[in-house]
């Protein structure tokens, strides 16, 4: 009996987070003038919301750019955030506690705060409308460089001294018996940057204005606030599943990953 | 024509964006080179940059200009230049300024954005020439040219063109419901809305209202219903006077309860339309520029009649309607070489005769005294007869002020019409005063 | 020997401070730079075309009377105020319920997980439709079991407790991985010593699992807080900001006197004082969740 009830609220919690995305995807190949329906099933199946998304806006390139600075963000973040985090951890040297401190700092700043003065940074080193202000502002993080540290920290010192008696340098230590070691960080830190990056869509909103160079939550977000849908729903959910496709692809290959790497997320804070 | 809406629209959808393309406009100026080098090199004949706005109608009619020009004044050579079109010319303008690269002369100025201009050092002084006086009281009545004096007592825009904003009315509906005449006053409006409004197909929903205004609070869309009501209920009052806040008067909240009253009843809907419903028959009236006339001109069906007439105006008032006019003035930049010769060309491009190219090739009304009595243009308001109405208008318009807070001045009222003009949740009293709160907060926060 | 240790000291002090330059230059540019500019605008008027305009404190000034300002804090903390417990207690309930031996236990939660990950532009499109007054699924639900049609997003009232379920719907899934975490750190004697001394579920739930979770607690309400404090695309996309600006995020309002009014010292102000109140709330939240224990 106790079990039916568990799973009677599971299944209906199940639907309420599962069945709007369905409905979303149905709506989309529905014409129009179904939309406003309960149901998924329509017989009048149709293409016309995604032609209409085509035509009107360069979604193909914003998905390129999207990937692009994504990934730029994300490799740059892994390399980075493992380089300094190796640093931290591994080695000794003139104020390394004083740089750890610095890091820690920052990640109890407001970005309300930096927001406007990065935003004129970018003005004035000329990179509003190009992928550098896209990519560079996110290229090292805070967090990014902790998970590494806290990771390699627990590496036993003997490899490492053995790496040396060998004659390696700390680059090779670092790339060549600690990356083997470090899957687990590194797709945590991977999945977390590329899923930050994927989705912000103030920054872009700010610092892009050429249509050409929009991410894809950009270009998607101004085409259903600036009017150029048309009060088209079809097409406006059309782009929106057109957007989520690509992380809910991601998300079904390494969905234990996703969901580890965001709980560590929030037990690191 | 198109501008208008265009550069309406444009800033509905990109106004975010401007201030992240004033740099992108500053570089490309900057790059450019000086045409002061080749004005050196010959120094007999006088090289001056013409700028218009970018619609194609414009276009014409500043190349048949200066084609003409250039004819006649083989010393004073003017190369003639679009504004670029990918921003709002203010956007440009300033960023011009700021790059030291603004053209000799630019016809399309808007008196709204002239603060900065002018607080940037970019215009040049026009009363110093000593004919100024002399040529615009030609022109214009004084009380109209004393709208565009800078708060610091001196002319930097020429008064060019103008919009008026007017009551476009269905004549046929007005007569099937029994209105008429067209409304003149708010109770008149009120009366002819009962009548109108109503449902036709009898399925229990409103379908024919008396006017129809966007609800959200867009600054700029209190041009059609505040500002120009207001401009029309305080006898040609702006918002402000110099630094000073004047719109926290009896006009204002007169609007304001006009405006909520008309909510409350139902005779303007609380929906978004798509389309025209001006021109599908389910709207009596609405409040346009001369633009719409072509518009209306193009799309009518064949049975449609419709008529213009002033905007309303509270029962109690006497003398002439003013209304809301979207000027367009010509500068003169301090970046000139040859601030006489550009003068010279200013006058030009205001001459009677010029006057009718804008006339007969943009359809916008020059602002001119006794335009529709002058013989020179009775031709074309012969075969115009609607225009004449804007034309008649034309004097009795004011403009915005030229501050460079206004549209957060606007945005303010925009809030306070949508909280008791649409929604009814504040008193007329309360929301005018609320919107000159704020708006004093911003004027003295903005203070040099 | 010890020459050789003092040598590979000094190779990785050396060696050590290139690898944390890129770091440092990244802190200068990007976080230091930002910190300082952000205080010199604080005095400043400027659009970034014209010259900045030193204009000593009346940024302030303004701000301590910017009516519209304080809405936009006002509405932010109506939407905290709905979102937080509304989110903790859903939850907590879905990850109790998870936390039991039943089957697709990995199923729900991926299936609890997914607008996590998606883009919230994604969630508020999609919610938008959701939330239509005349063919929005939610309105034909109700019209269905017999219930008036809500005004959700068209009614000042309505349209913030809108948002903030849409925003609940979306984060909830990550609070209930963190709970079942939580959870699953409990031991189970605790329980089984319990359920001898005869102490029914709820009262289980709030003796044992309600005071071992209140680190995770901690955590919830603190992540929450900082997230929904920068409430921006929500109200961005679905709302504008309205009706009559009861969606007008303080986020939202610093963007447009930003950026659509060209602010940008205003904003600035603005901007630090709000970070100032985030961290002021973050910190007596702390306070209060922490002393319950």
């Amino acid at each position: 009996m106790k079990k039916v009830i568990i799973y009677l609220l599971l299944i209906i919690s199940g639907l309420i987070f599962s069945y709007p995305f369905l409905w979303m995807i149905s709506a989309t190949f529905k014409p129009e003038v179904e939309i406003g329906t309960i149901g998924l099933w329509s017989s009048n199946f149709t293409l016309r919301s995604y032609s209409a998304v085509f035509q009107k806006i360069p979604i193909g390139r914003a998905l390129l750019n999207s990937i692009f600075v994504a990934s730029c963000v994300t490799l740059s973040v892994i390399l980075f955030g493992s380089i300094v985090g190796y640093a931290l951890s591994r080695l000794r040297f003139f104020g390394r506690d004083f740089i750890f401190g610095v890091i820690l700092f920052t990640m109890v700043i407001p970005f309300q705060i930096t927001l406007i003065p990065m935003y004129i940074l970018m003005v004035k080193l000329g990179w509003v409308d190009s992928y550098l202000s896209l990519i560079v502002p996110g290229m090292i993080s805070a967090f990014g460089i902790l998970l590494f540290r806290q990771f390699f920290r627990d590496i036993p010192q003997d490899l490492i001294d053995a790496a040396k008696i060998d004659g390696c340098t700390d680059f090779g230590i670092l790339f060549r018996i600690i990356y083997p070691l470090s899957k687990p960080v590194i797709v945590t830190v991977g999945l977390i940057s590329f899923m930050s990056s994927w989705n912000d869509v103030l920054w872009p909103l700010i610092v892009i204005r050429l249509q050409k160079l929009m991410t894809m939550p950009q270009m998607v977000t101004i085409f259903a606030v600036g009017g150029q849908a048309e009060s088209q729903l079809g097409a406006q959910l059309a782009a929106a599943t057109l957007l989520a496709i690509p992380i809910v692809l991601l998300y079904a290959f390494f969905q234990r990953y996703f969901i580890e790497s965001m709980t560590t997320t929030g037990l690191k804070n | 024509m198109i501008t208008w809406r265009f550069y309406f629209e444009m800033m509905q959808h990109q106004q975010r964006f401007i201030y992240l393309s004033l740099l992108v406009v500053s570089l490309l100026f900057s790059c450019k080179p000086k045409s002061s080098v080749q004005n050196q090199a010959k120094p007999k004949i006088v090289h001056l940059t013409y700028w218009c706005a970018s619609n194609q109608n414009e276009i014409n009619l500043a190349q048949k200009l200066v084609e003409k020009w250039n004819r006649d004044h083989p010393k004073i050579q003017v190369t003639l230049q679009p504004i670029p079109a990918s921003q709002s010319s203010e956007e440009v303008l300033l960023a011009a300024i700021a790059g030291k690269t603004t053209p000799d002369i630019c016809s399309n100025m808007w008196p709204g954005a002239m603060d900065d201009f002018i607080s940037s050092g970019g215009l040049v002084q026009l009363d110093q020439f000593p004919d100024f006086y002399e040529y615009m009281r030609q022109r214009l009545p004084n009380d109209l040219l004393e709208t565009f004096r800078a708060p610091d007592g001196h002319y930097y825009q020429i008064p060019w063109k103008t919009n008026p904003v007017m009551m476009m009315y269905n004549k046929r509906m007005f007569r099937q419901c029994g209105v008429l005449h067209p409304p003149r006053t708010y109770s008149e409006y009120l009366q002819a809305a009962r009548l109108v409004t109503k449902d036709r197909d009898g399925d229990g929903h409103i379908d024919q209202w008396m006017g129809y205004r966007d609800i959200r609070p867009v600054w700029w869309q209190r041009f059609f219903d505040y500002y120009c009501f207001y401009i029309a209920a305080s006898g040609g009052k702006t918002l402000l006077n110099g630094s000073e806040i004047i719109f926290d008067n009896e006009a204002s909240v007169r609007v304001f309860r006009f405006f909520q009253e008309l909510y409350l009843n139902g005779f303007y809907p609380k929906t978004t339309f798509q389309g025209d419903n001006f021109l599908a028959g389910n709207l009596a009236t609405q409040f346009c520029g001369p633009w719409n006339v072509i518009h209306v001109e193009k799309f009518k069906k064949p049975d449609f009649e419709y008529d213009i007439a002033p905007i309303p105006v509270p029962d109690d008032y006497q003398g002439p309607t003013y209304t809301y006019g979207d000027h367009k003035n010509i500068s003169i930049f301090s970046t000139t070489r040859y601030p006489q010769a550009a003068w010279e060309f200013a006058k030009y491009l205001i001459t009677p005769q010029s006057d009718l190219k804008l006339l007969e090739i943009c359809s916008q009304i020059p602002l001119r005294k006794n335009l529709t009595g002058d013989p020179l243009f009775q031709d074309y308001f012969c075969k115009n007869p609607m225009l004449e109405k804007f034309a008649e208008q034309a004097l009795f318009t004011r403009g915005v002020d030229g501050s460079s807070v206004l549209k957060e001045i606007f945005d303010g009222i925009s809030q306070e019409y949508e909280a008791c003009a649409v929604y009814g949740k504040r008193t007329p009293e309360e929301a005018v005063k609320n919107a000159t709160n704020r708006a004093q907060v911003i004027m003295e926060w903005n203070q040099p | 020997m010890i020459k050789k240790l003092r040598y590979r000291f000094k190779s990785s002090d050396t060696i050590g401070f290139w690898m944390v330059l890129p770091y440092v230059i990244y802190f200068f540019l990007f976080i230091g730079f930002p910190l300082v500019f952000s205080f010199i605008l604080i005095f400043h008027r400027w659009n970034i075309v014209t010259p900045m305009q030193w204009i000593g404190l009346r940024n302030f000034y303004r701000l301590f009377h910017d009516v519209q300002f304080f809405l936009s804090l006002k509405n932010t903390l109506i939407f905290l105020l709905i979102n937080i417990p509304l989110q903790i207690a859903l939850a907590l309930l879905l990850a109790v319920l998870l936390n039991q031996r039943i089957r697709l236990r990995g199923f729900f939660r991926a299936v609890f997980f997914l607008p996590v990950i998606v883009s919230g532009v994604v969630i508020t499109i999609l919610w938008q439709q959701l939330y239509a007054y005349e063919t929005g699924l939610l309105n034909l639900l109700l019209m269905k079991i017999g219930i008036t049609k809500i005004p959700w997003l068209n009614d000042p009232d309505w349209a913030m407790p809108s948002i903030a379920i849409m925003a609940t719907w979306k984060n909830v899934g990550l609070y209930i991985v963190l709970f079942l975490v939580g959870l699953q750190g409990i031991p189970r004697y605790l329980y089984e010593a319990a359920e001898i001394d005869g102490a029914k579920p709820v009262q289980q739930f709030f003796h044992i699992t309600l005071p071992a979770l209140n680190n995770t607690m901690v955590l919830v309400v603190v992540l929450s807080t900082i997230g929904g404090f920068s409430l921006f695309i929500e109200p961005f996309v679905m709302t504008g900001g309205g009706p009559m600006n009861s969606t007008l995020s303080a986020m939202l309002y610093i963007y447009n006197q930003a950026f659509y009014f060209g602010h940008m010292g205003y904003a600035a102000t603005l901007g630090f004082f709000f970070a100032f109140i985030v961290l002021l709330v973050v910190l007596i939240q702390r306070k209060v969740v922490e002393r319950k224990d």
